[in-house]
């Protein structure tokens, strides 16, 4: 999937993009319909397919998604951002909250195996305690550990799930 | 009375004591994501879907049945007392509701709004008894022409009713039905959007799409958000227990009533869920007002209160109806539910209710429980619920990532889908931020492959001939519901230009 774009969305940069961060919506579509032409491009038919085939359906969408973001284009700019200008803030959303969840979830995926799911996931909850602004970061790391733990009981030892048990496994 | 006769047997089925249990805990979960703000029914219901693959179906349906209707019971708290609902079905009773609480009366407004939400909700299980059982008879006789109608009926009401503007629902919607694309094509076995990844073989699952969507997506929203937007205070919420007055019941019953009616016809209408019919019962309720000699909208009025809570749950019954017996979902939260009865193997709509009546019916018998469950543990105890906002937003939410990442993990044990996840999230983000709606995306990606087979087969079926679409009464009628709805849209845009004009 053509997602990762959205990570960095056109934001607070001044001048003639302030406001105009909707574009990204058109942006996403033209490249999830891009994806999807190159998709149909390099399909493999079986030989035997009779009308209408798997490239059909797909193509209709390819064609509606790049007219949508025609329009989704003409209307972000027809309607610039006005909650972007309201706000007193450098920027309207939160990119630091928003850095700590992602990243987050970032490193938990990465050293998910490494790591394992106590360790990881602990992890992953404190960056998000940390992203919603909470004051106790010591206490905090506690926390996360016993939610992980937890899970870890329950869904891993209870219920039989594969959690990856990582570097405390070899312990 | 066939009916009476098979919905008894459900109750059998569904007085079992597991079963019980599983109507509580659903009732309890559904009632607190509805009251804590930012949380909803739907992403409850895409959180619970991978932990609900360990139990029989019935079980798993009932507890999301619980959770459904619960949400829309708990929503109206918060909205009552800090002025922030729970989620869209609330804003409605919020207005009226909040304005009570100013004036002293949030016990009354709470116990209003928690019997609409029963009666609303009672209604609409007895017509779905009474009614699916002929739907499920209506929909044997389609073929696919009949189902492609009824899929492009779907995609028209959705995209075009939950957004400000036609386009970003059509946007969520394409992205949806690109989504669906991806995998081994079940017609001619063809591989496609997969950029060869052996990871995309299978499709992408929808837990991945709904937990992304649903519950990462509206936590990044929250989080960019908690430490900019002023905080909402609670209003007086005294401790008292709600007794309406024999002049506030006789005042409200009306109202209980018209929300009832403009609710039920909105359950088997694709329009995103209970947010429409609430606003529609709320504007029905002023424009009555108005008429009175001293009208009370505005300074906290009773029936503000009543009619959009009865609408609500009275269209979330039905659309359980609906669900079951055309296999249609109207919402993200019954679009998540149908992808839950295929992955048990179960298709929703006719053949249902002739393949597994037990579970069916002990279904429509466990909507009658929950109906009863949430009122008693919602009448009562509604200000004991608004305590659930004591817990701290940081360990909230970092509970609710950490059971993301573990539902994503469970459902393929593969960090591509979680690498995934965390981009559908973004995805999902940026659709918030910029007010394109996620209930189309989802009810695309679900319906996408009934509306693709059921257009190739169609097409297959009469060489390629495009008339087999409209060569039947059952695709007219559907397409002039469509063609009904996209008017109303159209009109509904024409008039508020035209005032803007003005």
């Amino acid at each position: 999937m053509n997602t990762e774009t959205v990570d960095r969305p056109a934001h607070g940069a001044g001048g003639g993009l302030r406001g105009r961060g909707g574009l990204v919506i058109p942006l996403i579509m033209a490249l999830v319909s891009t994806y999807v032409v190159i998709g149909i491009a390099m399909m493999e038919v079986p030989p035997d397919t009779t009308f209408p085939g798997p490239k059909f359906f797909p193509t209709i969408l390819a064609v509606a998604g790049y007219l949508l973001a025609a329009l989704l284009t003409l209307h972000y700019l027809r309607n610039p951002d006005e909650k972007a200008d309201q706000t007193e803030y450098r920027t309207y959303s939160d990119w630091t909250a928003f850095a700590w969840v992602v990243g987050g979830l970032v490193v938990f995926i990465l050293l998910l195996d490494l790591l394992g799911w106590i360790v990881a996931g602990g992890l992953l909850f404190w960056c998000v305690t940390r992203a919603f602004g909470s004051s106790r970061p010591a206490f905090d790391i506690s926390v996360a550990l016993l939610v992980s733990s937890a899970i870890y009981l329950i869904f891993g030892v209870g219920l039989g799930l594969p959690l990856p048990s990582g570097i405390l496994g070899g312990l | 009375m066939e009916q009476l006769n098979l919905l008894l047997e459900g109750f059998s089925g569904a007085l079992s004591p597991m079963n019980l249990l599983w109507v509580l805990i659903g009732c309890l979960i559904g009632t607190a994501v509805g009251v804590l703000p930012g949380l909803g029914s739907s992403m409850a219901v895409a959180l619970l879907l991978p932990m609900t693959f360990a139990l029989d179906p019935t079980a798993a349906f009932i507890l999301f049945a619980g959770v459904y209707f619960g949400g829309l019971f708990g929503d109206s708290t918060m909205g009552i007392l800090m002025n922030t609902p729970g989620q869209a079905s609330a804003i409605a009773t919020t207005i009226e509701g909040h304005a009570m609480a100013k004036a002293g009366r949030a016990p009354q407004a709470l116990a209003v709004a928690a019997i609409g939400a029963f009666i609303g909700g009672m209604a609409a299980s007895v017509v779905v008894v009474f009614l699916a059982p002929t739907l499920a008879d209506l929909s044997a006789n389609f073929g696919p022409a009949e189902f492609f109608a009824l899929s492009l009926l779907a995609f028209g009401a959705i995209s075009s009713v939950v957004a400000d503007s036609v386009v970003k629902g059509l946007t969520a919607l394409a992205l949806g039905l690109i989504v669906a694309t991806v995998g081994i094509d079940a017609i001619s076995g063809a591989e496609r959007l997969t950029a060869g990844s052996m990871n995309l073989f299978d499709g992408i699952s929808l837990v991945v799409v709904a937990v992304g969507m649903l519950a990462l997506g509206e936590i990044l929203h929250v989080v960019t958000r908690i430490r900019r937007d002023p905080k909402p205070e609670q209003l007086g919420a005294s401790g008292d227990r709600a007794y309406l007055s024999k002049s506030e019941i006789k005042e409200a019953i009306p109202a209980w009533g018209r929300g009832t009616a403009i609710g039920l016809p909105f359950g088997v209408i694709p329009v995103g869920g209970a947010e429409v019919p609430t606003f529609l019962a709320y504007d029905v309720e002023r424009r009555i007002d108005r008429r009175r000699k001293v009208p009370v909208f505005g300074r906290g009025a009773l029936r503000g209160v009543a009619a959009p809570e009865a609408a609500g749950n009275s269209t979330t019954g039905m659309a359980m109806g609906a669900l079951l017996a055309l296999g249609l979902p109207v919402s993200a939260t019954a679009a998540i539910m149908l992808a839950a009865f295929r992955q048990y193997g179960l298709q929703p709509g006719p053949l249902l209710f002739d393949n597994s009546p037990e579970l069916v019916w002990a279904l429509l018998a466990s909507f009658f429980i929950a109906m009863i469950v949430l009122l008693i543990i919602n009448l009562p105890f509604a200000h004991l619920w608004a305590k659930l906002l004591l817990v701290p937003p940081p360990y909230l939410y970092g509970s609710i990532v950490l059971f993301c990442v573990l539902g994503v993990y469970a459902t393929g044990l593969s960090r591509f889908d979680l690498l995934l996840f965390l981009a559908i999230g973004c995805l999902g983000f940026a659709m918030r931020r910029y007010d394109v709606p996620v209930a189309p995306l989802l009810i695309g990606m679900v319906l996408g492959p009934l509306a693709e087979t059921s257009m190739r087969d169609a097409l297959l079926g009469s060489n390629g001939d495009y008339a087999i679409f409209v060569s039947g009464p059952i695709p007219l009628v559907l397409y002039a519901l469509l063609l009904i709805v996209v008017g109303l849209k159209a009109r509904q845009v024409l008039v508020g230009r035209a005032r803007r004009d003005v």
